[in-house]
């Protein structure tokens, strides 16, 4: 771990012909980003609280992706990020090093792109973003909450099939292996697997105007032994006019999460907790290297019990809006400027409103690979 | 017998539609370009239009499908599409197009590039093109050369119309070097030697056209007009005594406003750099008369 790690920082300081060189057939493609990230919250002033208040390094990724050969490419993200931890009276901060991503994708197969290693699930909108290109500083609610921290993120198999029409029009099937850091389908028994299909079309309404409306399905035995089922669906609206789309944009999308997940009680009819979520936001771009973005989240959870689930929510309704302004000078930098005001459950004192203000600063160097639109 | 007609006249239709290539450009002056070689055996699309700045095309799904159905990717190269061509050529799912085949065509490589940067390249320097710059098609005289390169591609693949490809690319090439040297003869009659431009798009048809084109309104390539960077542009305009502007049209026309209000008498032309750039030029030859009268107008 200590070598990959040495591996990593140094990569960091590589001479800058590193990041310039062209990709030849002996070094692939390498890229790096790291996000730093100041918070200011009401809720993390407690000394024993694990999210911290001040600057921090957020989140450092770095990517190696080349063709193996004629037939495969390979994808390697690593993630390093810091983790605080309670230790009796004090909070203790270390570093953790992971693979985010690690997968081999077929490359000449017509109509079909296959996927095997370790991925973020092809579930809904947000789930197979990376952090950096998250909109708002946190992800939302539903997937927080659903998904768990890291998302749902597995080793497994899948197979996205271009479907011959004549908008976009994708379907994913995905098999994962139900052993990540996701408990709604972390089953004890190592055969359960968990089962996903995404349907994403994407139909241009004019040269300027897109609309993408996809649908999630995923099932799979949890950790409590039960079954969870989740299905989602999303509708994003992008804008950008063919004449001055450098200075103005528009985006408006709306995504919803739904949770079944079986809390078996013994000699009785399972007790479900059925928990939902949903979030809209828009981003306005009004000057070139300037926009403003704007987002409501909601939350709820019923039926959860934390007598039969170790790992139960907590029943209730939370609510989250958030304001930002990004300033973007150039398409490897970003400053991100938020405001969010969460409505939940209680903090140590007491306090159901959470008010904080974040600073994010997010660079790129070396060949980073473009983000799916 | 009228019907037989009829279905034979269909079958036929059909299976020549059948035999048209399907090419995508990644800009409109490559499709009209391709256009002019291919005639009717092509159905070409092209992915940045003539308003649009090329090196910030958004890689929308809708483009993968186009992609999914051709048979021959034509692009600048030079890294002029590298932060959305990829993504499109791997979601489209079609092994014909992938880079190094038959079906990938980069012309950039091919056609001398200008500003190729020497010693260690970095992106302190903004956005600059390890491979040089990308504009080329500005220069007359390189678009008839990538017109042979296109015509041999196209041959390739449908070796039946060889020597239509071929003629169509020789005559554009003869033409379009007989009107260059009436075009050169107009600019030195405008007694133009240098202006400003926005971004280093126009370095191809300055060099081409004998102008100097060294300052930009741009501090280092890619990266948005500062005041300090403007007041320079106003000094250097006010000493070598420049009076001419062009914006490339994807750019807005603040920055240039402001300069005019500090140097009188300067003129300000946002001019088209593709072909779709204006409504009304939807050839290469018209783009290029576009910004020849541009020059014109700007020197009377």
């Amino acid at each position: 771990m200590k070598n990959i790690l040495y591996f990593v920082i140094g990569s960091f300081f590589a001479p800058s012909f590193l990041w310039a060189q062209q990709p030849s057939l002996n070094s692939p493609n390498v890229s790096a980003n790291a996000l730093f990230l100041y918070r200011n919250s009401n809720f993390a002033s407690d000394d024993l609280s694990t999210t911290r208040n001040g600057i921090d390094l957020e989140e450092a990724e770095v990517a190696f992706y080349s063709d193996v050969d004629p037939y495969t490419r390979l994808n390697i993200l690593l993630s390093l990020h810091p983790e605080y931890e309670v230790n009796g009276t004090k909070v203790e901060k270390s570093f953790v090093l992971e693979p985010e991503e690690l997968f081999v994708e077929s490359n000449q197969v017509p109509n079909v792109t296959l996927k095997v290693g370790k991925f973020k699930a092809t579930f809904g909108k947000h789930n197979y973003l990376h952090t950096h290109v998250f909109p708002f500083i946190d992800a939302p609610l539903g997937n927080t909450q659903l998904l768990g921290d890291e998302g749902l993120n597995d080793a497994g198999v899948s197979a996205a099939y271009l479907v011959p029409t004549d908008w976009f029009n994708e379907i994913t099937l995905q098999y994962l292996q139900g052993e990540g850091e996701n408990e709604e389908f972390n089953s004890p028994t190592p055969s359960d697997g968990v089962g996903l299909i995404h349907w994403k079309n994407l139909f241009d309404l004019s040269e300027a105007l897109t609309m993408e409306l996809g649908g999630s399905y995923a099932q799979g035995k949890n950790s409590i032994g039960g079954t969870t089922s989740l299905s989602g669906g999303d509708l994003t609206f992008k804008y950008r006019p063919i004449v001055g789309g450098k200075y103005h944009s528009w985006i408006f999308a709306i995504e919803y999460i739904h949770r079944n997940l079986e809390q078996p009680v013994a000699g009785a009819r399972s007790k479900d907790e059925i928990a939902e979520a949903w979030n809209i936001w828009t981003k306005y771009q009004f000057a070139e290297r300037w926009s403003f973005l704007l987002k409501r989240d909601e939350f709820q959870a019923d039926g959860a019990d934390s007598t039969l689930n170790t790992n139960a929510l907590n029943n209730g309704h939370i609510s989250k809006t958030a304001a930002a302004f990004v300033f973007q000078p150039t398409e490897f930098s970003s400053y991100q400027l938020e405001y969010d005001l969460t409505h939940g459950p209680s903090n140590s004192k007491g306090d159901v409103d959470e008010k904080a203000i974040y600073l994010r600063a997010n660079f790129t160097i070396g060949a980073h690979p473009a983000h799916s639109y | 017998m009228t019907f037989f007609k009829y279905f034979i006249f269909t079958f036929i239709f059909s299976l020549n539609a059948q035999a048209s290539l399907k090419v995508m450009t990644t800009t409109s002056d490559l499709a009209a370009l391709t256009k002019i070689i291919g005639q009717d055996h092509l159905e070409i699309f092209a992915v940045a239009k003539g308003t649009q700045d090329p090196h910030h095309i958004e890689a929308k799904p809708s483009f993968m499908v186009k992609f999914h159905n051709a048979d021959l990717v034509v692009s600048q190269g030079l890294e002029l599409e590298s932060a959305w061509l990829d993504p499109l050529i791997t979601g489209a799912r079609n092994p014909k197009i992938a880079q190094g085949t038959q079906g990938f065509l980069e012309l950039g490589s091919q056609l001398n590039p200008l500003e190729v940067p020497t010693g260690v390249v970095s992106r302190a320097q903004g956005d600059v093109h390890p491979g040089g710059n990308p504009h080329f098609q500005l220069d007359p005289l390189r678009m008839g050369k990538a017109a042979l390169i296109i015509a041999d591609r196209l041959s390739q693949l449908q070796p039946e119309n060889k020597d239509e490809f071929q003629k169509h690319a020789k005559d554009f090439k003869t033409e379009i070097e007989k009107k260059t040297k009436l075009w050169q003869k107009r600019i030195q009659e405008t007694g133009i030697k240098e202006i400003v431009t926005h971004h280093k798009t126009l370095t191809y048809f300055c060099s081409r056209f004998q102008i100097k084109c060294d300052i930009q309104l741009e501090p280092k390539p890619g990266i948005p007009p500062t005041a300090s960077h403007l007041l320079d542009v106003i000094h250097q305009m006010k000493e070598k005594h420049l009076k001419t502007i062009f914006i490339e049209n994807y750019f807005d026309d603040d920055s240039p406003q402001k300069i005019k209000t500090q140097i009188s008498n300067i003129s300000v032309d946002r001019v088209p750099v593709s072909v779709g750039g204006e409504p009304e030029i939807q050839t290469l030859e018209q783009l290029y008369e576009r910004l020849i009268s541009a020059v014109e107008k700007a020197a009377q």
